[in-house]
């Protein structure tokens, strides 16, 4: 089946098995390795990417499911303003340990930042709560999203959006 | 695996009443992509829905709330006219899976799949709502309460499908409300029980009430004769022991790897206390 769809803000079409997994199409087929997978059963969230400009646990979508659709995954996000300073956001503090889970943390927390962006811990707990990090260093990654939020009115209106 | 992508809902029956054996349609995925993962569906024929989107949507129409099967759950918290007609269906879930899984995940596949611990169906069982279900020749409504016959066991005929979920829209008006969903975690959690309840207090009296628990049963269930006992007493007169002959009549709950059979029981009957107290 030929799909079409927008990955990270160009045009793509790619001929491919219906069911795959959006994960393995951006894995093997596009060589985009900062999807990561983890549990495959959308419980860890360490394959996040954006569709439509919604986080989604790409491990639970397939191929049918993005024809016509925008995928944004953590290496778009990070040419982003708002991913820029996320990144910044949560190397200052050391939030990121190991490093699986983060950039599932990416794109999830700038779906927030960018959508809501209020500087509210329970929040950002409950939009961040299908992600899973086992080195279990919440606290400095909820810190990192705060400082974001923080610093997100300090941006150039036109980087906000 | 054969795969088929209908143009309309015409297509859809028609394409399906030509596939001979075992077939799955694929809504959001949630779930199917799982039993894939883990070997459960191997090689029968799949039906793609989520691309029509005359089964989506949130809508107004008389006296009822329709929501399409293929709504996700994303689309329900955010649906303005839900926050306006039916608040305490839409905050009770907040809670269902995560974030991440509420953009994909539809009310339909939730009733569908048919677990004991569907998330929904405790909440519509007491709202009274009703499924409407589509054929290619026929439209029926089927309340929710005889949706299920057993243990993924629905009255679906062959080549039916869940079209849309009707509540109607003054289900809560007036009701006392509450909804408590058991996990391991607060996140993500697969429900050890969920218990949904309305409440309609009049001269201290229970004037109405509608309880309705998930993972007791092989489905989750209406607990009719807990409700008839409660009905037309005050709190002070509830004979908790009578409570809970009546309850062990209609509920059966099971030990498995989330919890055992004895901590759900007595947990049910703390959250109808909490309640009825309340």
């Amino acid at each position: 089946m030929i799909i079409k769809f927008i990955l990270n803000k160009k045009e793509v079409s790619i001929d491919v098995d219906p069911m795959k997994r959006l994960l393995d199409i951006l894995r093997e087929d596009f060589g985009l390795t900062g999807t990561k997978e983890s549990c495959g059963e959308g419980e860890c969230g360490a394959c996040t990417v954006l569709l439509d400009g919604k986080s989604v646990t790409s491990c639970l979508v397939n191929a049918v499911h993005i024809d016509g659709k925008e995928v944004m995954t953590s290496e778009g996000i990070a040419k982003e303003p708002i991913g820029k300073l996320l990144i910044d956001c949560f190397d200052e503090p050391n939030a990121v340990q190991c490093g699986f889970c983060f950039p599932g943390f990416l794109v999830t927390s700038y779906h927030y930042v960018k959508t809501d962006g209020e500087k509210n811990l329970d929040k950002i707990k409950k939009s961040l709560s299908g992600n899973i990090c086992r080195c279990t260093g919440y606290q400095k990654i909820f810190e990192s999203v705060m400082l974001a939020c923080e610093r997100k009115p300090l941006m150039n209106a036109n980087e906000r959006e | 695996m054969k795969f088929y992508k209908p143009k309309s809902l015409l297509e859809l029956f028609e394409t399906s009443e030509k596939i001979e054996g075992k077939k799955y349609f694929l809504a959001g995925g949630t779930d199917i992509n799982v039993q894939i993962k883990n070997g459960i569906i191997k090689d029968e024929s799949i039906i793609f829905l989520n691309h029509l989107t005359e089964l989506k949507g949130v809508l107004q129409s008389d006296n009822h709330i329709i929501i399409g099967a293929l709504a996700s759950f994303r689309g329900i918290i955010e649906s303005k006219l839900l926050k306006n007609k039916l608040p305490f269906f839409q905050n009770s879930l907040q809670e269902f899976a995560s974030p991440l899984i509420q953009t994909t995940a539809t009310i339909g596949g939730n009733i569908a799949n048919g677990s004991p611990t569907a998330d929904v169906v405790p909440l519509l069982l007491v709202l009274n709502a009703k499924l409407k279900l589509f054929s290619k020749s026929k439209l029926r409504e089927v309340p929710i309460s005889e949706f299920y016959l057993g243990y993924k066991k629905f009255i679906l005929k062959r080549n039916e499908i869940i079209g849309a979920v009707l509540i109607p829209e003054n289900a809560e008006t007036g009701y006392e409300t509450f909804y408590k969903k058991i996990g391991s975690r607060k996140a993500l959690t697969i429900a050890k029980l969920a218990i949904a309840g309305l409440k309609r207090i009049s001269n201290n009296k229970i004037e109405d009430i509608k309880l309705a628990v998930g993972s007791l049963n092989e489905y989750p269930r209406r607990l009719y004769k807990v409700e008839e006992y409660l009905k037309n007493k005050t709190v002070d007169e509830i004979d908790f022991f009578e409570l809970e002959s009546q309850l062990k009549k209609e509920i059966t709950p099971i030990t498995d790897l989330r919890s055992d059979k004895e901590y759900r029981y007595q947990v049910c009957v703390n959250l109808i206390r909490t309640f009825l107290n309340h």
